[in-house]
């Protein structure tokens, strides 16, 4: 019998020769996203993942800040794409948040009257971007294309984008306002600021509040989302008056 | 040694040169002329084998030729004789460095000190015909102790019935003449393939000479007497004797190919072969050259009626590509020609394209070690190159939507471009305690805390501007100076906190002058407070909001 089942093998594996092979997702390395309590908590953003970063459109929520720091790191190690599909990223902002602006290509999408609206241009550059390589870390900045609009992407596409980046050594983030990706991304981030605060004429730090609402890393960082409850970051990311460093619940 | 390459039935072979090597093999078995002159009366030009052997005569009339049937006429065309000659040439530049482009399909090879390198004389003719085979000439090769004594034998025995192989009736691959056998040798060839005139040959015909042999063995003073110093040279060309250096090609600095449809097309397919093939013989240049293209340029003219023509429709259409890294890969250039062109629409059909190369020398070393993982340079541009096809190539301000942020050297809002982006360009050291500019840049924010945004170690979090593009117009209450509500997103928000007016101008003294008033506010919104960048444009006075601090 045992005899039987190894020439069944042999004979499969001589047509299919991946057949009984276990697929291994590969070691998952990540980039810092430069934000010290982020780092410490989730190591970064994960390498051959998808990884979405959410928060509200309409509200200084401080995803774009996340996304710009996160980019500033990438662009110090790696090239980088930023996909911006409603044409929003600010140079001027990008290079003091310490972006290396050289190593960052710029897609703006729906800048000129072309046939395809600005979501599906976005989605179809990234596809180009991940066939072509040699990208570190490519960023796909949502914000401002309505929620219903990005919503009807269909779960094939989000399987596919993650399918697709596990074969690369690169980081594929997502922006926008909320998580639509399900289990196809590797880490999601939902991002708050608490409400910010004039002192005179100056404008005080936004106080970021980052929810983890989805994980995948080596080590199980995260046992509170089994049980249903997302793992909220315990400091305002850039709090600098110690009045306002009180702890998030 | 000399050795010429020599091209028979030039115009024909040149006419089939843009074709297919299958269309060309078969075409060579089929009835061909080619036909020249006014197109009210066009006669024979000049005819393939095929077409002699049916009869077809040089001279005869379209009109004669259409009454035997079955044979394929094509239209002479000057530019592909130019070319199929330019392609001869630089053939030619595989076996030696000097060469002379002897005559409309013939090229004379110094392959002096050539001899270790090219082996035996007859296993070296061999090699040379069957890489012309390759490059679509079928071809002559001859090679004498001088220059005129190769081209007459390449030229005489290729017309000549004793060249022609007596199994196959082909014509052999080349005809090689000792020193010293010269006059031996071409003796038996015919006077009319001499450089003479009509009226000289017309003489030696009424004295009975009518080969080599019998023009040789007349005395040197007597034709001298009797036809001059241009009989005694021609003489001496019978002999064999006639010595001169090569009056070599000069090199060209120009890469060009240019092709004119017979008829204007339409289509993106016809213009793709053909492009193709334009960009094959480039290609084929530059590597023979030892350079690879730096730049191409490529320039559609196009069949605009006149009567029919508009004032936005041009006769050229112009685009050329700056490559990051020189290349001679012509899937490359052919690959950004194409993604170029299917985003491109012509108001008329193409007539004729032209393909300019500006070479440079080939990138011989590579990248160090110490490089970041970057995307290939070469398939780079293809990627770019499919982007704009997804995005466009530039907003309407003319700024490109593919590439590398760049900063502007100045305090207006808004300022940036868009670089070309290449893997090469950017250094590997990065520079972030200065900006490059020599003014103090403008800060995105006014942040209560100076922190050094350039520090190596990013430990602060710095928040970013999201700008809408364009501003988006709105209408603001003021209480006093402050503004109370902002209408956004059609509805009024109210703002909870404001810091303002931060005024800036500039430009003042040309068109484009700006004055703004800039107010940060906190307005309220369902989802909670939002950070708004709103401003004052006092050239309009008009309300705007530049973006969300996010």
């Amino acid at each position: 019998m045992q005899l039987k089942a190894e020439v069944l093998r042999a004979q499969i594996e001589e047509k299919l020769p991946c057949a009984f092979t276990v697929y291994r997702r590969p070691e998952q390395s990540t980039i810092a996203t430069g934000i010290a309590q982020i780092d410490n908590e989730v190591q970064g953003v994960p390498l051959h993942a998808l990884t979405e970063i959410c928060g509200s459109d309409m509200a200084s929520s401080g995803k774009t800040s996340v996304l710009t720091s996160l980019l500033a790191q990438a662009t110090r190690e790696h090239f980088c794409a930023l996909v911006d599909a409603r044409d929003s990223f600010d140079p001027v902002s990008g290079h003091a948040a310490g972006i290396y602006l050289p190593r960052l290509l710029w897609v703006r999408c729906g800048t000129n009257r072309m046939k395809l609206p600005p979501l599906e241009q976005a989605f179809k550059v990234a596809d180009i971007l991940l066939q072509s390589g040699g990208f570190g870390l490519i960023a796909v900045n949502l914000s401002g294309i309505p929620e219903r609009v990005v919503r009807r992407i269909p779960l094939s596409t989000w399987f596919r984008f993650s399918r697709v980046i596990e074969k690369f050594s690169a980081a594929l983030v997502f922006v926008g306002e909320e998580p639509h990706a399900t289990s196809c991304a590797g880490l999601v981030l939902r991002v708050a600021s608490e409400p910010a605060v004039f002192s005179g004429n100056l404008m005080m730090p936004l106080k970021l509040k980052v929810e983890v609402v989805r994980g995948r890393g080596k080590r199980p960082a995260y046992p509170e989302r089994y049980a249903g409850y997302a793992k909220k970051l315990p400091e305002g990311v850039g709090a600098s008056l110690s009045a306002q460093s009180a702890q998030w619940a | 040694m000399f050795a010429c390459f020599y091209i028979p039935d030039f115009a024909v072979q040149a006419a089939l040169l843009p074709e297919l090597a299958e269309t060309r093999t078969s075409l060579r078995t089929t009835p061909l002329a080619i036909l020249d002159g006014p197109a009210s009366l066009p006669r024979v030009f000049a005819t393939n084998r095929a077409a002699r052997r049916a009869g077809i005569q040089t001279g005869m009339t379209k009109l004669q030729v259409e009454t035997y049937g079955g044979v394929l006429l094509r239209k002479r065309s000057i530019a592909l004789e130019d070319s199929a000659q330019s392609a001869l040439v630089n053939f030619a530049g595989r076996f030696s460095p000097r060469v002379e482009s002897a005559s409309a399909g013939a090229a004379i090879l110094d392959l002096a000190g050539m001899e270790k390198l090219l082996g035996a004389w007859p296993g070296a003719m061999r090699e040379m015909t069957a890489q012309a085979a390759e490059v679509g000439f079928e071809l002559r090769v001859a090679v004498a102790a001088n220059p005129d004594t190769a081209f007459l034998a390449a030229r005489g025995f290729s017309t000549d019935a004793s060249s022609r192989s007596p199994r196959s009736g082909s014509i052999r691959a080349g005809v090689f003449i000792s020193p010293g056998e010269e006059a031996a040798r071409l003796s038996s060839l015919r006077v009319d393939v001499l450089p003479v005139s009509p009226e000289m040959l017309a003489i030696l015909n009424s004295w009975g000479v009518h080969t080599f042999q019998s023009l040789a063995a007349l005395p040197a003073v007597a034709i001298v007497e009797r036809l001059g110093q241009e009989g005694l040279y021609l003489q001496k060309l019978a002999r064999g004797e006639v010595s001169r250096p090569l009056l070599t090609v000069e090199e060209k600095a120009e890469f060009t190919a240019d092709f004119e449809f017979d008829d204007p097309v339409e289509t993106l397919e016809s213009m793709f072969f053909i492009l193709n093939r334009m960009l094959e013989e480039l290609c084929l240049k530059l590597l023979n050259a030892a350079l690879a293209a730096q730049e191409l340029r490529l320039t559609v003219f196009l069949e605009v009626r006149h009567l029919q023509r508009s004032e936005n429709e041009q006769e050229l259409y112009r685009h050329e590509w700056k490559l990051p890294v020189p290349t001679q890969d012509r899937n490359l250039l052919f690959g950004l020609v194409r993604l170029h062109l299917e985003k491109v629409t012509f108001s008329a059909p193409v007539r004729r394209l032209t393909l300019e190369v500006i070479p440079v020398k080939p990138r011989v070393a590579q990248e160090d070690f110490f490089a970041p993982p970057a995307p290939e340079a070469e398939k780079l541009e293809i990627t770019l190159e499919r982007l704009r096809g997804v995005v466009g190539s530039a907003d309407e301000a003319g700024i490109a939507c593919v590439g590398a942020p760049n900063l502007v050297d100045t305090h207006k809002p808004g300022s940036f471009t868009v670089k070309h982006f290449s893997s090469l360009n950017a250094p590997h050291q990065i520079q972030h305690q200065q900006p490059e500019r020599s003014k103090p840049m403008r800060k995105t924010h006014r942040l209560a805390e100076s922190k050094d945004l350039y520090s190596s170690q990013i430990s602060n979090f710095a928040i970013t501007l999201r700008v809408f593009r364009p501003a988006l117009e709105t209408s603001v209450e003021l209480t006093g100076a402050t503004p109370h509500f902002v209408r956004l997103w059609s509805r009024h928000r109210r703002v909870l906190a404001a810091s303002g007016p931060w005024a800036s101008s500039g430009d003042w003294w040309n068109p484009s002058v700006w004055w703004r008033e800039e107010w940060d506010v906190a307005l309220k919104t369902p989802a909670g407070p939002g950070f708004y960048r709103i401003y004052r444009d006092r050239m309009r006075d008009r309300w705007f909001v530049e973006g969300i601090f996010d």
